[in-house]
């Protein structure tokens, strides 16, 4: 059944490779606009060499700008992921707290990230910092959400056994309401990691040449198309390998759950 | 099976019908008629003056004028290769690249509509006690990419003696610059007004363009037409010519009636689009058939020369496959006035 589905998959990829083949054959668009996936091939061969002339694309290699655009999603999502869950069990337990950052929280939700990050430039510059704090405030929103919700939801009865059982109040969000939330949580983390991934063009629109965001950009400038394409796969590659790894995270974090 | 291939065929079908759904605003659609489609930009220039005296329509009754505003070389570009544009205002920087391989999109510069004179400069910190262009190295230096305020801050270190590895570049838009210059982030620019003005009140302009013109690397503002356009309709063409080197010529006799109607269409004040204009550096189509320029058919001027520098620079940056030989940057230029009119 397993082998069957992914089967499925394989074709489907295979014939949409096919299809954009067949379409840029047809040369119906020049290739500056529509290149072939053989010149995105050949883009990934030459941007992944460091001995090409231009050290890759425009002085970095291909791994060297997944690797600085990786490294800025992580702290941004660590930051956002931290804030979040604090302020979600904060949320979901005091609803004093909850009424006074729930219309914050769901203001910032509706922003989209480029308008927040001239503003962002103007308070922290054009280094690392504001690129970091937007992906922050990008990922930080679903997972407080998230938290609260699953921590308003956890089994009262629960909470009561542990509390007769003699627990305090941080041991039993530790002992019970973190654990009895984690799916939720976690699922709040992985539209985080989402959101946060997706911003990260957004990011690197200011100083941030040696991303793999900042290579889609230049690339756009010069239209260099093969180039943008290229960047778009490695992105949405890279993006579907870390939503698996948070997938797996939360079967092996909450067994008892069923799949999700 | 006969269903699901059906069904796929179907997907093909879908293909006209999500062509023919509306996406809001208004598209490029047939108005019935002839129609120009003119890409401009937003700088004070002769072309904004034209656009506000409607002096084209009134020169083609019978076609209908589609102005559309673009923020960058690279995005005409695109347009033109998607058939999107037939006439469009662009800057040097982009134009030789349109001209190379693999864009080699088939447009001709028909016209010179301005060198760039002191609107685009380097400008650093007076804070960091930098005079010369050689105490740059060591340096964070911005400018927007791709743009003629790049490849002159390039053209401004060569000239200097300065390899261009030993200054940090950072690729900012002007807007940008202007908060990293105020945060200290930033030694010094290469960028052009408004942002420039902001930048001078407190730092020392090393150079700008109009000095970088006079030693040899000018970056200039040309209209383009796409070539078979060009071809098809002589007459859109010299209607075009015709009213900007009338607009060309007024700047020079009476700038403030241009200002007037520059401030008219972008919404700034007079007296800025006044200082704007003055910025930069007008010739009428007949200074434009001098050796520097365009030339004579007969006599070729400098212009390819011009164009296959920047051309040269766009390679060295990696950022075109190939230069094309003079010959066939000759070949994209079309000498304004020449063909009669």
């Amino acid at each position: 059944m397993v082998k069957r589905a992914l089967l499925v998959r394989v074709i489907a990829v295979a014939v949409l490779l096919a299809a954009w083949w067949l379409v840029a054959l047809a040369t119906i668009w020049p290739p500056a606009i529509l290149p072939g996936p053989g010149q995105v091939w050949h883009q990934l061969l030459s941007t992944s060499d460091a001995a090409n002339g231009q050290a890759g694309y425009a002085g970095s290699t291909l791994v060297e700008r997944l690797g600085v655009s990786l490294r800025r999603v992580g702290y941004g999502c660590a930051y956002g992921i931290l804030i979040g869950v604090v302020l979600g069990l904060a949320m979901g337990l005091l609803p004093v707290v909850r009424a006074i950052t729930e219309p914050a929280v769901t203001f910032l939700r509706a922003l989209p990230p480029l308008a927040y990050l001239s503003l962002l430039v103007i308070w922290f510059g054009i280094d690392e910092e504001p690129k970091v704090y937007l992906l922050m405030v990008a990922a930080f929103p679903p997972v407080a959400v998230a938290t609260a919700a699953a921590v308003g939801g956890v089994n009262r009865q629960y909470v009561e056994a542990a509390q007769a059982l003699g627990a305090g109040r941080f041991e039993v969000i530790r002992a019970v309401i973190l654990p009895a939330s984690a799916p939720e949580i976690i699922t709040g983390v992985r539209l985080a990691v989402g959101i946060a991934y997706s911003s990260v063009v957004a990011a690197e629109t200011v100083n941030g040449a040696d991303g793999i965001g900042g290579m889609v950009l230049n690339a756009q400038r010069y239209n260099q198309t093969a180039v943008v394409i290229l960047g778009l796969f490695v992105i949405g590659i890279t993006g579907l390998v870390i939503d698996s790894v948070i997938v797996a995270a939360q079967r092996a974090l909450s067994p008892w759950r069923g799949r999700v | 099976m006969s269903i699901s291939r059906r069904y796929a065929l179907s997907l093909f079908a879908a293909v006209p019908v999500l062509a023919a759904c509306g996406v809001g605003g208004s598209s490029s659609g047939s108005g019935g008629g002839k129609t120009v489609r003119i890409a401009y930009q937003n700088f004070a220039d002769s072309t904004l003056l034209v656009k506000d005296r409607q002096t084209l329509e009134k020169a083609l009754p019978d076609h209908t004028v589609k102005w559309t505003a673009f923020d960058s070389g690279a995005s005409i570009n695109t347009a033109f290769l998607g058939g999107s544009i037939d006439l469009a205002v662009i800057g040097s920087s982009p134009t030789a690249a349109g001209l190379c391989p693999p864009l080699s999109i088939p447009y001709q510069v028909i016209e010179l509509l301005n060198v760039i004179g002191d609107s685009e400069a380097l400008v650093v910190r007076k804070a960091t006690g930098i005079t010369k262009i050689t105490e740059l190295v060591g340096r964070k230096v911005a400018a927007p990419f791709s743009s003629t305020a790049h490849y002159s801050l390039l053209a401004a270190l060569e000239l200097a003696g300065v390899d261009a590895g030993q200054v940090t570049l950072v690729d900012l838009e002007p807007q940008n610059i202007q908060a990293a210059w105020q945060r200290g982030d930033i030694d010094a620019a290469y960028v052009w007004t408004p942002v420039l003005s902001v930048l001078q009140q407190d730092g020392v302009t090393l150079t700008d363009s109009a000095k970088l013109a006079a030693e040899g690397k000018p970056t200039l503002t040309f209209t383009v037409a796409g070539r078979d356009f060009a071809a098809a309709n002589p007459d859109v063409i010299e209607a075009w010519l015709a009213a900007t080197d009338d607009a060309l010529k007024l700047i020079g006799t009476d700038p403030g009636t241009v200002a007037a109607a520059v401030s008219r269409q972008i919404g700034i004040s007079t007296d800025d689009a006044l200082s704007q204009l003055k910025q930069n550096i007008y010739l009428d189509h007949a200074e434009q058939r001098g050796p520097d320029y365009f030339g004579t058919p007969d006599q070729p001027g400098e212009l390819a020369e011009r164009l296959h520098d920047t051309a040269q620079f766009l390679r060295q940056q990696k950022k075109v496959d190939q230069v094309p030989d003079l010959a066939t940057i000759r070949a994209a230029l079309r000498v304004p006035g020449a063909g009669g009119a």
